[in-house]
């Protein structure tokens, strides 16, 4: 029987350490019929389960533009994402997904895209990064911002210096924003000023401001809850449409797919399931639904 | 059909299947299996739990799994079951169980026992703790096979569903045509229910006051009179959170992955991973139930809330749901 | 840990031992429990003191005397993983509502003797009050069927999952009738943690708080002018809330009077 509730099995084939305690994850399916079906958009999630501990929602870090092995980028934090950390390639865990409604990566066709993350809100994002390059006719210009906490937390640091001194590989303009200092960033700064900023995520956007053109770019944003009531201010600033403005969110989860009840939020006159109706909103449904950000 | 029937009309549901009904224990009802109609306490007033527990289970082992080899749902065979005795509210919180669980994806254990249940309402008078009326719940559109309008001496019975149909063709000799007489006695009997209302709730912009009044003193008072104790959500019909735990046996290799009824009053409910929690006071758990339940649900357009007055009737502090909400409109 | 088995020690402080006996009473599974365990001691099954490291030690007992106090600390610095099984290792048990009384005076009445001969600390503590504690196990006693959950985790290196909801919640699942609700009992399921299966609803009995309050939850206030409405004294109800939390920061404040 095939069911929502029934994990997939899938191998790890792959463990790169991140930082300390974020790992990225290769994972490929067991059963051959469950790859061929496994198909997905960016800013979706998988509910993974390390058996006989638990499961958790993490979100798919690749687009699906790119071939290969499902890659998930997982924080070291609880009960299931410590067992998850412990395995190793080869070992066995279950997979139910993906769910979620995902960025609508057609309705942003045309658009410049403007993508804002926040530490390990990289991690959805980089399905949408990804989807972007590998359609670069599809979007006008591509802005990144990036903010982290130091060098040492950076995820994907090795990418973001890459992207910052190599713009023209990928086409694309990276902005980062750190909050600690260490000798890499510093040399950075020194090198890009245009580029590197010392502070949270949001003193990028004097940056970026020359290049954000408010009718004519959809944002894309996600990062840690605190995060977002600053971003969005910003945004909302510079008189990006509301709708054109998209966040994806994350609260407690157990099912994923608008049952167990946990991920409900709003006030009695628009309740939203941020499994189901999300993880990905735009600025209009902050506007009117109570308690989304 | 004549109430003289009821013994006939029983014996041909248990032939259908398994016959659960109200029971009474002590003051209390209960759904529970019956097999003799005289067990059948059709007068009741309400079950502490609904008959949400015949689809989810308030407890249940729901995955098999075999760590690192694979998993196995446990759905257990269809069993055939006539629920004997909803009433109007219960049927209509179906309704937005249904909704919920039936929708794609569907709950794959939830729509195994739906599927093999047939459904038979019962009419009901209201005692002071029901308010369906004001919910517009009081009245059972569809969502079940049967229904039996009291009338005295005998039912009139509603056939509400193709299944339904078939079930009183085969019964045509103690089910017959009503008459004129009986949709009188019928006009008179609802009319005079709908007169028995005591709880009365205003529920025109309900949503909205409910959300625009979130600061309101209201919700201080009763959430610090509430002991957070969960029972208003667990023997609520259209309450559908569960929790899910999985564990393993001492040998290691095999596990179960458990669900549970839960409740939005517990303090894990809204926390994540690293101690961030998004309703992380009493007062927060308190109105967000409340939200919760004023809401309307979006595929049925019926309210989160049927007006059933078993959280009200069940809440060991005493706190009553459209009291509350009276005291949020500025009435009490 | 050695090959695949942990190194534990069960240790006791004040208290009955209750909590080890019913892992002892586990006869079924015991066997197959210690044979995924280098038990290296077990304070009630042998009485060698001996401080050897463990993974993982098993604390019951509430910290009554100054033995226990050192004892403690020095199961804190040889293990890795303290774990405090049951109500006088969690909560100071029973013993704690004589927190306030004489030393001398308790050895008088007790033993007639003013000397404080087992150096009697003057008040009963939660281990957490004293050292570092990495989980605990509720319960007057443990329910088995917990520890052993709370033990597979512990083997395997899991971080186990522990109950926040109150008791209530599985009186409702089990469709008990209310004691509150349908008799006006003075029941204290609605601040006490679940786990026990509403064992003492289910007999018809209130729920006496044996496995402590929900923490950082119970709504003790809200307990307390609830039964007072049931007709209850406020006296009867602050000597049934003392019993098993008289350490719990607002049922001690009930007790400051
Ligand atoms: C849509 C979505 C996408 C996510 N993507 C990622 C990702 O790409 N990488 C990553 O590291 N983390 C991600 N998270 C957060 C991640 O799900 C939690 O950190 C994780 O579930 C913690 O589980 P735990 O058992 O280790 O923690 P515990 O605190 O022990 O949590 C116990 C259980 O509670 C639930 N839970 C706890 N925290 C969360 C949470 N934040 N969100 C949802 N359920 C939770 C889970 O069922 C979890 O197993 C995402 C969350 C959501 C909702
Ligand atoms: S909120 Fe109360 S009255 Fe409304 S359906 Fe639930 S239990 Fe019944
Ligand atoms: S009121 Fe609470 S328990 Fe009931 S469905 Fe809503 S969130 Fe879940
Ligand atoms: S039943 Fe009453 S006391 Fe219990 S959680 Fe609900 S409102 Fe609070
Ligand atoms: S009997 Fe006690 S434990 Fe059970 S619901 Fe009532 S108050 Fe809670
Ligand atoms: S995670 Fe279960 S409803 Fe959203």
């Amino acid at each position: 029987m095939s069911s929502a509730y029934l994990p997939k099995l899938a191998k790890i084939v792959e463990v790169t350490e991140m930082t300390a305690i974020e790992k990225l994850f290769k994972l490929q399916f067991v059963n051959e019929e469950d790859a061929k079906s496994f198909t997905f958009k960016p800013g979706q999630f998988v509910e993974v389960n390390v058996p006989g501990v638990g499961e958790s929602p993490i979100s798919i870090c690749k687009s699906p533009t790119r071939p290969g092995p499902l890659e998930l980028l997982i924080r070291r934090i609880g009960r299931v994402t410590n067992a998850i950390h412990k395995l190793k390639p080869g070992d066995v865990v279950g997979i139910r997904g993906p769910f979620g409604n995902g960025f609508p990566m057609e309705k942003m066709k045309g658009y410049d895209v403007l993508l804002i993350a926040g530490g390990l809100g990289i991690a959805p994002l980089m399905s949408v990064l990804q989807y972007v390059i590998d359609r670069r006719e599809d979007y006008g210009e591509v802005t990144l911002l990036y903010g982290v906490r130091s060098y040492q937390e950076a995820l994907f640091r090795d990418m973001a210096i890459d992207l910052i001194k190599h713009p023209e590989k990928a086409c694309l303009r990276t902005f980062l924003s750190y909050e600690r200092d260490d000798p890499v960033f510093v040399s950075l700064m020194r090198d890009h000023p245009e580029n590197v900023r010392k502070g949270v995520v949001t003193v990028l956007f004097e940056c970026a401001d020359p290049y954000i053109k408010p009718d004519k770019v959809c944002a894309v944003v996600c990062g840690p809850p605190i995060m977002y009531r600053f971003v969005l201010k910003e945004l909302a600033k510079r008189n990006i449409p509301p709708n054109n403005i998209y966040i994806t969110l994350e609260r407690r989860m157990k099912c994923g797919i608008g049952k167990c009840g946990h991920c409900i939020v709003g006030g009695a006159t628009a309740i939203r399931y941020i499994c189901k109706d999300g993880p990905v909103f735009t600025y209009s449904d902050v506007l009117s639904v109570r308690g989304l950000v | 059909m004549l109430k003289e029937n009821f013994k006939d009309f029983f014996e041909t549901l248990k032939k259908l299947g398994e016959v659960h009904a109200p029971v009474r224990r002590g003051r209390l009802f209960s759904f529970t299996k019956v097999d003799s109609p005289g067990e059948v306490a059709l007068n009741y007033n309400r079950t502490m739990l609904p008959p949400k527990k015949y689809f989810v289970k308030p407890f249940e082992e729901v995955l098999k799994i075999k760590v690192g080899k694979g998993y196995e749902l446990i759905v257990e065979e269809p069993k055939s079951l006539v629920l004997l005795g909803l009433h109007a509210c219960d049927i209509n919180a179906l309704r937005v169980l249904d909704s919920v669980y039936l929708d794609e994806p569907q709950d794959d254990y939830y729509q195994v026992r739906r599927a093999a249940a047939i459904v038979i309402g019962v009419s009901c008078e209201p005692d002071e703790y029901c308010f369906c009326k004001s919910m517009g719940t009081d009245y059972a559109w569809t969502g079940f096979d049967l229904f039996l309008h009291e009338l005295g001496t005998s039912y009139l019975v509603r056939v509400g569903s193709s299944r339904g149909e078939s079930i009183i063709e085969s019964m045509s000799n103690i089910i017959g045509e009503p008459t004129k007489e009986d949709f009188i006695k019928l006009r008179d009997l609802e009319l005079k229910r709908s007169r028995m209302f005591k709880k009365i709730l205003n529920t025109s912009l309900l949503p909205d006051i409910v959300d625009s009044l979130h600061e309101s003193e209201v919700w201080v008072v009763f959430s610090d009179k509430c002991v957070s104790c969960g029972s208003c959500n667990l023997v609520c019909p259209t309450c559908r959170c569960y929790d899910v735990t999985e564990k393993v046996e001492l040998n290691l290799q095999e596990g179960v992955r458990v669900r549970r009824w839960d409740s939005c009053f517990i303090r894990s409910h809204a926390l994540v991973a690293g101690g961030l929690n998004f309703r992380p006071t009493r007062l927060d758990r308190f109105r967000h139930r409340y939200n919760c339940k004023s809401s309307i649900d979006p595929r049925t357009n019926l309210p989160f809330c049927v007006g059933c007055g078993r959280c009200s009737a069940f809440c060991p502090a005493g706190i009553d749901h459209v009291n509350v909400l009276n005291a949020i409109w500025g009435l009490a | 840990m050695t090959g695949n088995k942990i190194k534990v020690g069960f240790y006791s402080l004040t208290g009955c031992a209750g909590d080890f006996l019913n892992i002892l009473n586990m006869e079924d599974k015991l066997l197959e429990v210690f044979k995924l365990l280098d038990v290296v001691e077990f304070a009630l099954a042998s009485s060698k003191v001996v401080h050897e490291k463990v993974d993982v030690a098993f604390i019951e007992g509430s910290v009554t005397t100054q033995k226990d106090l050192e004892v403690l600390k020095k199961i804190r610095e040889n293990c890795n993983v303290l774990v405090a099984l049951g109500n006088c290792a969690v909560w100071g048990g029973v013993q704690a509502e004589l927190t306030g009384l004489d030393a001398k005076d308790l050895m008088k009445s007790v033993y007639n003797t003013t000397e404080n001969y087992y150096s009697f600390l003057g008040e009963h503590k939660a281990v957490s009050e004293v050292v570092k504690v990495d989980y605990e196990l509720p319960g007057c006693p443990i329910e088995v069927e917990e520890f052993l959950e709370l033990l597979i985790d512990v083997i395997r290196g899991v971080i186990p999952e522990f109950k926040d909801y109150p008791v209530c919640v599985e009186c409702k699942i089990r469709e008990i009738p209310c004691l509150i609700v349908e008799r006006g009992e003075a029941c204290l399921g609605p601040i006490t943690v679940g786990g026990c299966k509403a064992r003492c609803p289910y007999y018809n009995a209130p729920c006496i708080g044996c496995r402590g309050p929900v923490k950082e939850e119970a709504n003790v206030a809200g307990e307390l002018s609830m039964l007072l409405e049931k007709g209850w004294k406020k006296q009867e109800v602050i000597n049934r809330l003392r019993l098993f939390a008289a350490r719990y920061k607002d049922i001690a404040k009930l007790l400051e009077r």
